[in-house]
């Protein structure tokens, strides 16, 4: 069973603000509910796979120029810098 | 002038002088203004489609090399970046998002002369069924306006269905090409992962997603796909498919062809007797065309849904921090909010799925979760891709019907979370194994489309297309009501 607040705990932690989403945590339940399927089924003698490619397939690090400001597409900036909230 | 016809029949009349570009474009944007107001399938339209296509058309009349399409019609969907232009993901949070760069897809089509109609709905970040979660409103089944599109990429099949361009792009992370391509009678098809750049689509789930070609016909498919398909330098993911061109011998038939009849998705409790019946009928089609159709059971199914949620949402979790109204966003003045509360205040403008999904991706791959959800479903997926390659030892292709059911009423399974993730039972396998799968427009019942799927080993989307293809000659379908 999975705890209404765990799940408020972890929305926080994913900067998601409950206090106008708080209708959304009992269908996350739902969810999870459903995903309880995952504990039927055998997966003792399974691996996790994974694609591996090795250094040389990767593309070259190296500059490519772009002719653009990019920062200048941003709403808050000021010369170089992008312009945050503060942090307490 | 018809704008119920193919690229390869446009391309043919185009180039024996039978309308120019001009004249196609400016007949497919008056159908875009005549019926879009209903269908709702664009968010956007590119202004200077017609300047393209008279561009287009001087090229021709001057003798100078024309690209392979030859000014066809293509809409895209709209979590496809194009510079210059709206990319808005169907979200709040992207509503002034202008893209600062071009997708290698677009990239290709433009070098290959196609004209750009415009950019399709989606559900919101392309996560939903419906396009009930688009920020903007659904987009309406050409076929019923009162009935769902599919989704997510539900804008790009009605644009093609309801005549609003020849072609789509859409992406498919567990069906999202395939189930709007079902739902409205055209052709969609997720192809080998890798097999399609993915540079300037916007990331929700990367190890799964992957754009699709939406068309027509089989036969176009397998033409966008020659023109999309291919390794790219800025997606170290994309793999050479050796210059494959998959319009050569896709009427060679599927004579003596083994096919695998997926016991799962064909006797779930889910599907219905519309549905049933019309796959009976497509295995019989199969094997008049030659083929020998068996029974296959692949017993992880049942738990692919799960999984592919589990590993999506995580995914997503990831993908979408990077929205926090700071480097991409909207208007919102930053002055009395600490950082962190600023960044959760602005979150507030994403939609009801995305927020859940965001929370679902916090929660599953957590410390103290993530051995009851996040590993267990990476290991689905490692013994579903071992299962199915078992399978592809012995068949040809596996097939399904490409959804559970047909097209339902707005409103009607957005309540339900679990069946609304039910509807993509038949679909995620491919995007979880990376398989090549195609839907292919079968039946019209009740008014209502059907479509079959097609599964192939991978990078076997030659094969793909030629049963798709066979399967397609078997079929007669109405034009669209609209």
């Amino acid at each position: 069973m999975v705890d209404e607040e765990e799940i408020i705990r972890v929305a926080k932690l994913m900067k998601i603000d409950l206090e106008d989403h708080g209708e959304h945590v009992s269908r996350v339940k739902k969810m999870l509910e459903y995903f309880d399927i995952l504990d039927q089924i055998d997966l003792s003698s399974e691996e996790i796979t994974s694609q591996q490619k090795s250094l040389n397939e990767l593309r070259k690090d190296e500059f490519i120029p772009y002719d653009k400001k990019l920062i200048e597409s941003l709403k808050n900036f000021r010369e170089h810098y992008v312009r945050a909230p503060k942090m307490n | 002038m018809n704008l119920n016809t193919s690229i390869l029949k446009y391309i043919e009349d185009v180039k024996s002088g039978k309308f120019t570009v001009e004249e196609f474009t400016a007949a497919t944007l008056q159908r875009i203004k005549d019926v879009d107001e209903d269908v709702h399938a664009y968010l956007s339209l590119n202004d200077s489609a017609i300047n393209d296509a008279k561009k287009i058309d001087q090229k021709m009349s001057s003798g100078e090399k024309i690209g392979q399409c030859y000014g066809f019609p293509i809409s895209i969907k709209d979590n496809i970046c194009i510079t210059g232009t709206k990319t808005t993901c169907a979200s709040k949070m992207l509503e002034n998002f202008i893209a600062p760069y071009t997708s290698t897809v677009v990239n290709h089509l433009q070098n290959e002369d196609a004209v750009i109609t415009g950019k399709t709905n989606l559900d919101e970040f392309a996560m939903g069924l419906t396009t009930e979660f688009s920020a903007y409103g659904p987009t309406k089944n050409p076929w019923n306006l009162d009935y769902v599109p599919g989704g997510s990429s539900g804008g790009s099949a009605a644009s093609v269905a309801a005549n609003e361009c020849l072609a789509s792009l859409g992406s498919d992370t567990g069906g999202s090409v395939r189930n709007p391509a079902s739902f409205c009678s055209v052709v969609g098809v997720n192809r080998t992962y890798g097999l399609i750049s993915r540079y300037g689509l916007i990331s929700y789930a990367n190890s799964i997603e992957q754009i699709g070609p939406m068309t027509k016909t089989v036969k176009d498919s397998a033409f966008l796909l020659n023109i999309i398909a291919g390794q790219d330098d800025n997606d170290d993911t994309t793999i050479d498919n050796s210059n494959v061109n998959y319009l050569d011998g896709i009427e060679n038939g599927i004579e003596g062809k083994k096919i695998g009849i997926i016991k799962e998705m064909t006797t779930s409790d889910g599907l219905s007797s519309e549905v049933s019946a019309a796959t009976k009928d497509a295995i019989n089609d199969f094997e008049s065309l030659g083929a020998s159709c068996e029974e296959v059971t692949l017993p992880t199914i049942p738990y692919t849904v799960a999984a592919y949620y589990t590993i999506t949402s995580t995914e997503a979790g990831s993908n979408l921090a990077r929205y926090d109204n700071i480097r991409y966003g909207y208007e919102m003045d930053s002055e009395g909010y600490e950082y962190n509360s600023y960044i959760s205040k602005s979150r507030t403008k994403f939609g009801p799925e995305v927020t859940r999904r965001i929370i679902l991706g916090g929660f599953v791959p957590s410390a103290g979760h993530a051995g009851k959800y996040f590993l267990k479903a990476l290991k689905v997926k490692s013994k579903l891709i071992s299962e199915i390659n078992s399978a592809f030892e012995k068949f040809d292709y596996l097939i399904a019907p490409t959804a559970p059911v047909q097209p339902f009423r707005f409103g009607e399974k957005i309540d339900d979370p679990v069946t609304l993730m039910l509807l993509d039972y038949n679909t995620v396998t491919a995007n979880l194994t990376g398989k090549p799968a195609i839907s292919v427009p079968y039946r019209i019942s009740n008014g209502l489309p059907i479509g079959m799927q097609i599964m192939a080993n991978s990078l076997q989307e030659k094969a793909l297309f030629q049963a798709a293809y066979a399967l397609e000659t078997k079929t007669k379908l109405p034009e669209v009501p609209l």
